[in-house]
């Protein structure tokens, strides 16, 4: 064994993995062994009270398909998707190209744009449960200048959902701006200066410069935008609990619900099996696609 | 001509983007507005940015909790939890990018996974886990399960990458060791990044609020966005008080943001964020 490891052996292998050791040892208990554990707990049921963890089999997985709020929450999920995740995208790079074309003033908006970036979740979600109350919030207060009466945003089925995504673009549109600006950034001017002189106008340069050129970031937004608005928990628990009547619940706030509100440890754990395939699915799918559409 | 049509495209810019920077403030200037009203003013109908300025929200917020001993707590958690990920990080980044071992790619391509799983999917045994350790509770129970941060460690890799390797050929010729490398050449050329990283990761930690929620039961030990639940009933919650803590909360994160801001662009820049 010692022997093994020694001189420039031990230099090319050993030493890397003493440099890993402590992410792969922090990996190992807090990531492989609870995902291993999730995936097991999945097949028992458990109250997490009790010793007794019986294997079951499907019953979770079956039992989450013949669940409404289930079906409900997943719907939700792609909805919430669709609503944050495009719009945020779109707003933030139009940002990044305004501000980087601007004489004056950059620095000021790009501060502005990314305080709701790195303010506090809770903050901003108390401020805007606030902010959406019929009678006294700000919301409603500024449509009836225009003569509209403001309904209940958040507890009201139809506009709940809706409400916490508008909070989410708020929210993250800044950090896409951001990511769009360090691109732009990198960008080799001396492109953009041959393809005038070809007699490209701003259009064409946009088309056929300026997006293919950010493709790998945009591919990066979007596979780290859809993860991150699945992973959409502070808002819906403190906006709306996912209410009312699960019309805004999705599905890590009813992992939450079914594991520490009602102790139902195997649906939780089935939830969250079928999060985590949605999630690779996802990813395997635009990373694919992306082998087409992107340019290195 | 061209320049008069530049100097109207900027002001058309300016003016639409200054419309920007009101919706974005509205609900900044909104709830400083409300922090400084009595609550019989909230209730009353008025228009919330005028009337008379009252500071009893912000006495209940910081006499009527402890608050200073939460924020303490919330510093505490903020600050060993990023300095520990980005030790974690550094060592790990510095093995991807200077080293060659059997391996190595599929190791990172798992940083990478661990990086797009929502860490809800293994909440509830991370939770058991540290409820094994005895760790509920506890600050080494809210920090140590997210210690190893795959954003960390993807960032500070790429950023790696771009340095010359030359640099550290001559520097183990010079007689140093691995670990000297790695902290002389790796770490002191990449002030940037670790700045930018150290930030944005001391804010979500410092802003986290699912895993404390869990975790930390004891109201000596709770982080500040849990604070808030003190203000606020099943059927009723005081505005000014809310507010008011809403907007001290923020100014701690407002004045790193202030400091910082400069690196984190420079930061995403040098890193080359691609996918």
């Amino acid at each position: 064994m010692i022997k093994l490891f020694t001189g420039s052996r031990w230099k090319a292998i050993g030493l890397p993995f003493v440099f890993l050791a402590p992410a792969l040892a922090l990996y190992a208990i807090f990531f492989i062994y609870p995902f291993a554990f999730t995936f097991i707990l999945s097949f028992q049921h458990w109250d997490m009270i009790g010793p007794d963890k019986p294997f079951v089999g499907w019953d979770n997985y079956v039992s989450l398909n013949r669940d409404e709020v289930f079906w409900k929450s997943l719907k939700n999920t792609f909805l919430y998707m669709f609503m944050t995740m495009p719009l945020s995208l779109i707003i933030g790079f139009l940002l990044a190209l305004i501000l980087e074309s601007l004489m004056r003033g950059r620095a000021f908006y790009r501060f502005v744009f990314y305080l709701p970036v790195v303010s506090s979740i809770v903050v901003i979600s108390i401020l805007w449960s606030m902010m959406y109350d019929q009678q006294h919030g700000i919301v409603n207060e500024l449509l009836s200048v225009f003569g509209i009466e403001g309904p209940n945003w958040l507890s009201q089925s139809s506009t709940s959902l809706w409400a916490v995504a508008i909070v989410g673009i708020w929210k993250s549109f800044g950090y896409e701006m951001l990511l769009y600006i360090s691109g732009l950034k990198a960008i080799d001017k001396g492109l953009y200066e041959a393809a005038s002189i070809d007699g490209a106008g701003r259009l064409r340069k946009l088309v056929h410069l300026t997006l293919p050129l950010l493709s790998p970031i945009t591919l990066f937004i979007v596979i780290m935008g859809m993860i991150s608005s699945f992973q959409n928990f502070a808002l819906i628990k403190i906006m709306t609990g996912g209410g009312p009547n699960n019309s805004s619940n999705v599905l890590v706030y009813q992992l939450y619900q079914e594991a520490f509100q009602f102790f139902s440890i195997g649906k939780a754990a089935a939830i969250s099996i079928l999060l985590f395939l949605i999630v690779l699915a996802i990813t395997v799918v635009q990373l694919k696609i992306s082998r087409k559409l992107v340019h290195y | 001509m061209i320049r008069y049509r530049k100097l109207t495209e900027e002001t058309v810019k300016q003016l639409l983007l200054l419309g920007l920077v009101g919706l974005v403030l509205l609900p900044i200037f909104w709830m400083i507005s409300i922090s400084l009203r009595s609550e019989e003013y909230v209730f009353s109908g008025h228009l919330l940015w005028t009337g008379p300025i009252h500071w009893d929200g912000y006495k209940k917020a910081l006499w009527d909790i402890p608050f200073f001993d939460w924020l303490a707590n919330s510093l505490r958690i903020g600050v060993l939890q990023t300095l520990g990920q980005l030790f974690i990080g550094a060592c790990a980044a510095f093995a991807f990018a200077y080293y060659r071992f059997p391996g190595r790619d599929i190791l990172f391509l798992f940083v990478l996974m661990t990086m797009m799983i929502p860490m809800q999917v293994t909440l509830v045994p991370t939770y058991l886990i540290v409820n094994q350790m005895n760790a509920l509770n506890t600050f080494s129970g809210v920090i140590v399960p997210h210690l190893a941060s795959g954003f960390v460690i993807f960032l500070l890799r790429q950023s790696f990458l771009t340095l010359p390797k030359e640099l550290a050929e001559a520097a183990t010729i010079d007689g140093c060791g691995p670990l000297r490398v790695m902290w002389n050449v790796y770490v002191r050329l990449s002030g940037t990044i670790l700045w930018t990283l150290g930030v944005l990761s001391f804010l979500s930690n410092f802003n986290e609020f699912n895993w404390p929620l869990l975790v930390l039961t004891d109201s000596e030990k709770m982080p500040l966005p849990l604070a808030f639940q003190y203000f606020r009933s099943e059927t009723q919650m005081e505005w000014g008080a809310t507010m008011a803590l809403a907007t001290l909360s923020m100014i701690p994160v407002l004045i790193l943001y202030l400091i910082a801001q400069r690196y984190i662009v420079d930061g995403f820049a040098q890193s080359g964020v691609k996918g």
